[in-house]
């Protein structure tokens, strides 16, 4: 059986470091499923987002041993943009990810980059800025909105990729609970599409929707039992 | 709302304040923040609070109306002369994390202001252990976790000593473990007597601490209750 996202025995050490921050990842996701990522803060969910994207070996360095397989395939023998067209990462902090002077053009950014054509990129905008409650802001510039704002324009740039897998880094972090209310009902809504969802999560109110929860605790990753030390 | 009757750290009248091409972000507000007191201020996405955070420490300056410290008005001082009364603690830690060294990073405010080294030291060493960031000296501080650069920025804030604290979304990224401890790090701030004005939208954290709980919506404030 092939899943969405594979990992197995994945270890990873940054450059200068002396100790691997992942020391022996296993995992699957299966189709449909949301999976959430809990751990102490630096334990590593964010290193283990940054391998299923392959930014991790493509562009951040280090050691790095074991497998990543999107539906299959090596993440680190895809190209980048090949990785695009399957799996989209809305960052912990949304200024990472940010870049356009104008929101829809962040938004066109990336279907644009996948040769999507022109009508179907302007009804994708219409439709993400409509999900994420901020159709006011479409001809606005991302560097004036508040952090809540600006994440919801980074979930928006994302989910307008219509990619089979999303991941979630805390992507919830500095939005207020109306707009954390609508967002967990989009992700619950993606599941029912059929799409893979892995979510990073600090806030315990948000994990209602999850499937599944892991915990990452010295480097591996374990069913959560209710302790994060 | 109750009156407090001791002597205002930051008075705001009629304070107005929009960014270039934009709407207005805050509009005619008018407040009172006092330095015994634990102030939160919330609303939704979007309402104003971080531009408000902002007039209150000098980063902006209102377009009309006062922002007054210590009854000097903001447009007067330098950022310089602000940072010793107020601080503030961005959303992002990373925005005001400068050193490739944690040491430096703390000592920078110490140094610029001609402390002798020695006493440079004692304070940094007194900092790390206060804030459990000994362990991590040797390591760069673009390298640290963001609750690690967080407890790194709020060190180099209080080196200031500051009569008034101003955090924005200090439990944005923390964990559960990290946020008991900012918790017990906001109550011995209190008890040392700094004022306080957090922004944030964690509901049960502001439970937690606050005296005071402002609500904006749309650039207003809509409720101030004690």
């Amino acid at each position: 059986m092939t899943f969405p996202l594979e990992v197995s025995e994945l270890q990873f050490r940054y450059q200068g470091s002396e100790t691997n921050i992942l020391r022996g990842v296993n995992l699957k996701v299966k189709k449909g499923e949301i999976l959430a990522l809990v751990g102490l803060s630096g334990c590593g969910k964010t290193t283990l987002c940054y391998c299923l994207c392959g930014i991790i070996p493509h562009v951040i360095q280090g050691d790095y041993k074991g497998k990543v397989l999107i539906n299959g395939t090596s993440a680190s023998e895809m190209k980048l943009p090949g990785i695009a067209t399957k799996l989209g990462i809305v960052f912990q902090d949304p200024d990472t990810q940010l870049f356009a002077p104008v929101v829809e053009d962040e938004i066109a950014f990336g279907p644009e980059n996948l040769c999507i054509e022109r009508d179907e990129i302007g009804k994708r905008i219409s439709e993400v800025l409509k999900q994420v409650g901020m159709e006011r802001y479409r001809l606005g510039s991302p560097a004036i909105l508040s952090g809540g704002q600006k994440q919801l324009i980074a979930l928006a740039s994302v989910l307008s990729l219509h990619t089979e897998i999303f991941i979630f880094d805390e992507a919830m972090s500095q939005i207020d609970s109306e707009g954390k209310r609508s967002i967990k009902e989009m992700i619950c809504q993606l599941k029912n599409l059929g799409k893979t969802i892995v979510m990073v999560e600090h806030d315990f109110e948000n994990l209602d929707i999850a499937d599944r929860i892991m915990v990452m605790r010295n480097g591996i990753l374990e069913p959560y039992n209710g302790v994060l030390k | 709302m109750e009156e407090n009757n001791n002597i205002p750290y930051i008075k705001m009248q009629e304070a107005a304040f929009r960014y270039p091409k934009g709407d207005f972000v805050i509009e005619n507000t008018s407040l009172t923040l006092f330095q015994n007191e634990f102030t939160a201020v919330t609303g939704p996405n979007g309402s104003g609070k971080t531009t408000l955070g902002k007039l209150i420490v000098g980063i902006v300056k209102p377009d009309c109306g006062s922002v007054k410290i210590l009854n000097r008005d903001t447009r007067e001082m330098t950022l310089g002369e602000i940072g010793k009364k107020v601080g503030y603690l961005f959303q992002n830690p990373e925005r005001q994390l400068f050193s490739m060294n944690i040491r430096e990073e703390i000592s920078f405010p110490m140094e610029i202001r001609g402390i002798p080294k020695e006493k440079i030291k004692e304070k940094v060493d007194e900092m790390l252990e206060t804030f459990s960031l000994t362990h991590l000296e040797g390591i760069p501080a673009f390298k640290l976790s963001r609750g690690e650069k967080q407890r790194l920025a709020i060190a180099s804030i209080l080196v200031n000593n500051p009569g008034f604290f101003v955090m924005d979304e200090p439990t944005t990224g923390l964990d559960a473990e990290r946020k008991k401890d900012l918790s017990e790090l906001i109550s011995n701030l209190q008890d040392k007597g700094i004022g306080m004005v957090v922004i944030s939208h964690d509901l049960p954290f502001i439970k937690q601490h606050a005296d005071r709980t402002i609500t904006l919506s749309g650039g207003k404030i809509i409720d101030d209750s004690r």
